[in-house]
């Protein structure tokens, strides 16, 4: 789960890293601010500064124009619901720093840069500072971070801020693990001119899977894994269980010649009402002329799938026709289910493919 | 390190085999109480199963205790099979670690990062390997069935079959039983980004088991293991290999489906990894279709 700036902002500032002072826009708010101010819409993506979507107001005068504009822009397709307000830091330089997981290592590593900004990625590999910051990663146990500090401090050359930047680390490193971060990037690393750190912008990712551990409520993103557009004006939808027989199936169809509009996973334990929705949702797509069901049941049964496909048949009537391969536990059930509504099942991907390129104009 | 201890992967290899002394963890739970009679009738000896609170009750015949201890008090314990719910997986595990269990196989999907994290910092110091999370298991055809991968369309032979994604597994095995290439070893790697046992680890059990002919590899996009696979097999594989690589039409920075599927940088694309299998020697395909084809019309 990808958070807002602002989301990921209260996160930090509650793990002890200072940002700026800052507020909470809504549309139609009218807003009490101290001049100057930077308004930054709210958008789950990057490249929002390039695309206007970061503005400095110095006065009353232009604000209200400028909150208008910002809620009506729309960058990468996402429009804000809401803008932050912060005061604009007096800069005296701009660092940048996170802590990603390293997943062949399973370590959490620290990178920084002594250089931070949009443009930090221009920057070759080899002058990031990398260092596991993980090696005593343990419930309860004391990391030193006081090598850490002190690493940091020659790599940004700040001698004499070692205390400081180990603090950094330390509170850095308990907000990752604490929120169940998987990414927690701080660009820029803002050094003010009264010589504090401050977070200029963060990205945070947290892991979905720990959500039972914590009480989120954030903005809805609407990120799904299991449903995926690929290509909206695409000719075959996808129907698969399990995220790798799904991916197979959308590479399948397409060496076929034709054009996937979707990857659907339906996982182990499918139920018909989720299954008819999914359904629904391919049929909003204006191309659409066969839909590809492809299960092959180990932990789920092919009769639940048969019952959903039954019953998405009865309630959508615009379905584009159906090319099913079912196989794996509860076959059998599920071939006499569809032979009662006289609904074919055909034996292999390859046959569906064939039987649904009929179906589409080449 | 005395010269009598066996590698990590001949401990693996024995227990494999033995088909014996294994338990369940998550026992009286829905998929632990159906999978244990799928283990049982596919010739797997579950000699009991945990459930914190439930001791004493009886599943399919498999006598269930609260604990790995309580259990080793009367059974040898030699490989667990974890069904717990992802909240409970990681004590779980490592209780199974430190009851030195030697081969930990955890279907559980949905396990936390951070949880796998240090899971990985214990099994590093430990006798245990793990399989999973998010596996579907293991077969030895004929032999064991550790996990759900379905035993009916399983067919004893000398194929090696290693796969990140369950379904994938099951559709390459039952083509190649179809075909009556059978299978020596069926073993799900998990779609996690942070797992247990990786490709490299089951490429070399199959290089070493001289009943292995040859060895099939299905990856997916993400991560980097098939890079490194690929470097295995160039350097350490001389059986052949047969590869396919998942996703080759994902969007970038979409997750599809399994948490360790999101297309990256450009290295962890379908066709950055399937080209690095093909330079590595692998014989290769762009879909699962296209992969049981290419086995079999090697096959003699």
């Amino acid at each position: 789960m990808k958070l807002l700036e602002y989301e990921a902002k209260n996160i930090l500032s509650l793990s002890g890293i200072v940002t700026p002072r800052s507020s909470i826009i809504h549309q139609n708010d009218s807003a009490q601010l101290t001049f100057p101010v930077v308004l930054k819409s709210q958008v789950p993506t990057g490249g929002r500064g390039k695309a206007g979507g970061i503005r400095i107001v110095n006065d009353k005068d232009s604000l209200q124009q400028t909150i208008n504009e910002l809620f009506e822009l729309s960058i990468k397709d996402y429009r804000p619901q809401i803008l932050l307000a912060e005061e604009k830091l007096a800069i005296s330089h701009e660092y940048y720093l996170s802590l990603v997981i390293d997943k062949p290592t399973a370590e959490i590593r620290l990178m920084a840069h002594i250089n931070g900004g949009v443009e930090v990625e221009e920057n070759p590999q080899d002058s990031f500072l990398g260092m596991v910051v993980s090696s005593e990663y343990m419930v309860g146990s004391n990391n030193n971070f006081e090598a850490a500090g002190e690493r940091l401090a020659e790599y940004l050359n700040l001698p004499g801020r070692s205390f400081v930047l180990q603090d950094l680390v330390e509170n850095l490193y308990k907000c990752f693990v604490t929120n169940d971060a998987t990414l927690l990037e701080i660009n820029p690393l803002v050094f003010t001119d009264n010589e504090k750190f401050v977070a200029g912008d963060c990205k945070m990712e947290l892991d979905d899977s720990a959500a039972f551990r914590h009480d989120w409520k954030f903005e809805d993103k609407a990120t799904e894994a299991n449903f995926v557009t690929l290509d909206p004006g695409g000719t075959v939808a996808t129907i698969a269980n399990g995220a790798g027989l799904a991916m197979a199936t959308v590479d399948a169809v397409s060496d076929f010649g034709m054009v996937p509009a979707n990857f659907l996973d339906i996982g182990g334990g499918s139920n018909t009402e989720t299954l008819v929705a999914a359904f629904r949702r391919i049929t909003e797509y204006p191309n659409i002329q066969a839909i590809v069901i492809n299960v092959f049941a180990g932990i789920s049964r092919c009769d639940e799938v048969a019952r959903a496909i039954i019953a998405a048949k009865k309630q959508i009537t615009n379905l584009p026709p159906l090319f099913i391969r079912l196989a794996g536990t509860n076959f059998e059930a599920a071939a006499d289910l569809l032979s009662q509504e006289n609904i074919p099942i055909l034996a292999t991907l390859e046959e569906c493919l064939a039987a649904a390129k009929q179906e589409v104009p080449s | 390190m005395p010269g009598s201890r066996q590698t990590r992967g001949a401990v693996v290899k024995n227990t494999l085999f033995s088909a014996q002394n294994v338990i369940v963890q998550g026992i009286t739970g829905g998929h632990g109480h159906f999978q244990t009679k799928a283990m049982l009738a596919a010739g797997t000896t579950v000699v009991a199963g945990t459930t914190p609170g439930k001791a004493g009750q009886v599943v399919e015949g498999v006598p269930v205790y609260d604990s790995i201890a309580d259990i080793q008090k009367n059974h040898t314990v030699d490989t667990t099979v974890v069904f717990v719910p992802a909240p409970f997986a990681k004590s779980a595990i490592m209780e199974a670690i430190t009851a030195h269990i030697p081969l930990i196989v955890c279907i559980t999907e949905g396990v936390p990062i951070h949880d796998m994290l240090q899971i990985k910092k214990r099994l590093a110091g430990s006798g245990s390997t793990l399989i999973g999370p998010n596996s579907p298991g293991v077969i030895v055809p004929g032999v064991n069935k550790l996990g759900i991968i379905p035993a009916n369309m399983s067919l004893p032979g000398h194929t090696a079959i290693v796969s990140r994604s369950g379904t994938l597994t099951y559709e390459t095995m039952a083509g190649l039983s179809a075909k009556g290439i059978g299978q020596r070893y069926v073993i799900g790697t998990g779609g996690d980004r942070i797992r247990g046992t990786g490709f490299i680890d089951c490429l070399e059990l199959f290089e070493n088991d001289p009943e292995v002919d040859q060895i099939v590899l299905i990856g997916e996009i993400g991560g980097a293991d098939e890079q490194l696979a690929a470097d295995y097999i160039a350097t350490s594989v001389t059986k052949p290999v047969f590869a396919y690589v998942a996703g080759h039409h994902a969007p970038v920075g979409v997750q599809l489906g399994h948490a360790g599927a999101i297309l990256g940088s450009a290295d962890e694309s379908a066709a950055s990894k399937t080209e690095a299998l093909a330079k590595a020697g692998a014989q290769v395909a762009t879909s699962i279709t296209g992969l049981i084809e290419l086995i079999i019309n090697n096959f003699c």
